[in-house]
């Protein structure tokens, strides 16, 4: 068996790309200089066109992992079910953009699509003969949220245990494994206004539950939470907190054989090398114990919550991620 | 947490056009990561020195050359707003802005496949008119 290898999702350098400072090739230039083998994209992020991008475009992309020496290894698409106000895509129309997507992957050279959580789940089995010819595995990523318990996600997992293909399976966010609340998070919000009880609440019921989504939501919420929920950041911070989950790593052992890929959040690294929430030290034992060989991406995901009058540096973040892995695999 | 892509420092300018100034522009990123069709686009709200700008009067581009209104943007799916690409929002109003200092708000809202409700970004600027 060989070991874990390590990539980075182009995702982690949205804000230098939208700000002008990184091009698509400097993100690839970088990965070069970090010594990771394999890139993830978001083509609709950072190719004009997106599904149908230009040859020349194709040919460019080619030609920059060529000159890296980067590997291409997720393409992580969207089904724009609501693409029209009036109502939700059809499933003729859904799978004919999944086949747009999976026909854009095969061009890029990636042999897997990352499918966003909540994929119609009726256009997986009709997009498979494609999937198969193009050699592009398709894979619904299981995000904290919208992870196993979502009837969304168990329908694509029952699909998936019935098909066995080995163009069907999942892509694992990390995000999942969060053993305390991120941070980061909490701060931006703070900055904003948030009220500090209701932080330091959420803190501490996290710390006790895998999922905190039935204390959340208004429906099963707690009375004591209401109490402190006093404005619309509040209630906000609130919608979101279940964006984390506390899962144990066996939660994957059922899934295992699915498993395609690893995304690994990023929301801080400390100045002692580690991400602030994830044990990926646990993690990566694991997956050592399960000889797992595929990748682990980077998805650093902090910039969102960086302070104002503070740059977002995904630069120095990513690479911190990679040293970690690199330390931790070896 | 995509509120600093809204409404950028520059392209703040009245239109002019066959020797009039027909009304202004202003510039915004996508509230968003990733790029989408125009059909996807809910609508923008833009507020000038506290007075509301009606629908009717907002145009975008996400090219720079072909402008909709907010309603025929609804059917717009050929043409993408990508991430990155500064769009373009014309408020038709004759005689456009004064010079000088402004106060800007603009929101943005879309939608997106995986979230249940529309995905809003807000920004409030001091522009200028030069």
């Amino acid at each position: 068996m060989g070991q874990i290898k390590t990539a980075v999702s182009l995702y982690s350098y949205q804000d230098e790309y939208v700000r002008g400072k990184m091009t698509l090739e400097d993100c690839i230039k970088e990965l070069h200089g970090v010594q990771v083998k394999g890139v993830e994209l978001l083509p609709d992020q950072m190719l004009h066109k997106a599904p149908f991008v230009a040859d020349e475009d194709i040919k460019k992309w080619h030609a920059t992992l060529g000159k890296y020496k980067i590997v291409p290894v997720c393409n992580d698409i969207f089904i724009n079910t609501k693409l029209y106000n009036n109502r939700i895509l059809t499933h003729d129309e859904n799978l004919e953009l999944l086949k747009n997507e999976l026909r854009l992957a095969h061009k890029l050279g990636m042999c897997l699509v990352r499918l966003v959580s909540m994929t119609p789940t009726d256009i997986i089995e009709d997009a498979l003969p494609l999937a198969e010819e193009l050699n592009v595995a398709m894979a619904l990523e299981v995000h904290a949220a919208m992870s196993f318990d979502i009837p969304q996600t168990k329908a694509f997992t029952d699909i998936m245990f019935k098909l066995e293909s080995p163009y069907v399976g999942l892509v694992i966010d990390t995000g999942i494994f969060c053993r305390r609340f991120p941070r980061v998070a909490k701060e931006y919000f703070l900055q904003q206004g948030l009220t500090k009880e209701l932080a330091e609440y959420i803190d501490k019921i996290y710390l006790e539950h895998e999922c905190i989504t039935s204390i959340t939501i208004p429906e099963t919420m707690p009375a004591d939470l209401k109490r402190l929920i006093k404005s619309d950041l509040d209630e906000l911070y609130v919608v979101l907190a279940d964006g984390y989950e506390n899962r144990p790593f066996n939660i994957l052992d059922k899934y295992y054989p699915y498993i395609k890929h690893f995304h690994g959040k990023a929301y801080e690294m400390t100045e002692a090398g580690v991400e602030y929430s994830i044990d990926y030290k646990g993690l990566i034992d694991y997956l050592k114990h399960k000889n797992y060989d595929g990748y682990i991406a980077t998805e650093y995901e902090g910039g969102r919550f960086a302070l104002p009058g503070v740059n977002v540096d995904a630069v120095s973040q990513v690479r911190a991620q990679q040293k970690m892995f690199r330390e931790y695999i070896s | 947490m995509f509120d600093n892509y809204v409404l950028l420092d520059k392209g703040f300018k009245n239109i002019e056009k066959n020797g009039k100034v027909i009304g202004y522009e202003l510039q915004t990123f996508i509230s968003y990561y990733r790029g989408i069709p125009l059909s996807m686009i809910n609508t923008f709200e833009i507020t000038v020195d506290g007075v509301k700008i009606s629908h009717e009067k907002i145009k975008f581009s996400a090219d720079g050359e072909n402008f909709f209104t907010l309603d025929e943007m609804r059917t717009v799916t050929f043409y993408k707003w990508e991430y990155g690409q500064p769009g373009i929002i014309f408020v038709e109003q004759v005689g456009g802005l004064s010079a000088g200092k402004h106060e800007v708000e603009l929101m943005e809202s879309i939608r997106i496949s995986y979230i249940p409700v529309p995905f809003i970004g807000r920004n409030t600027k001091i522009l200028e008119i030069v």
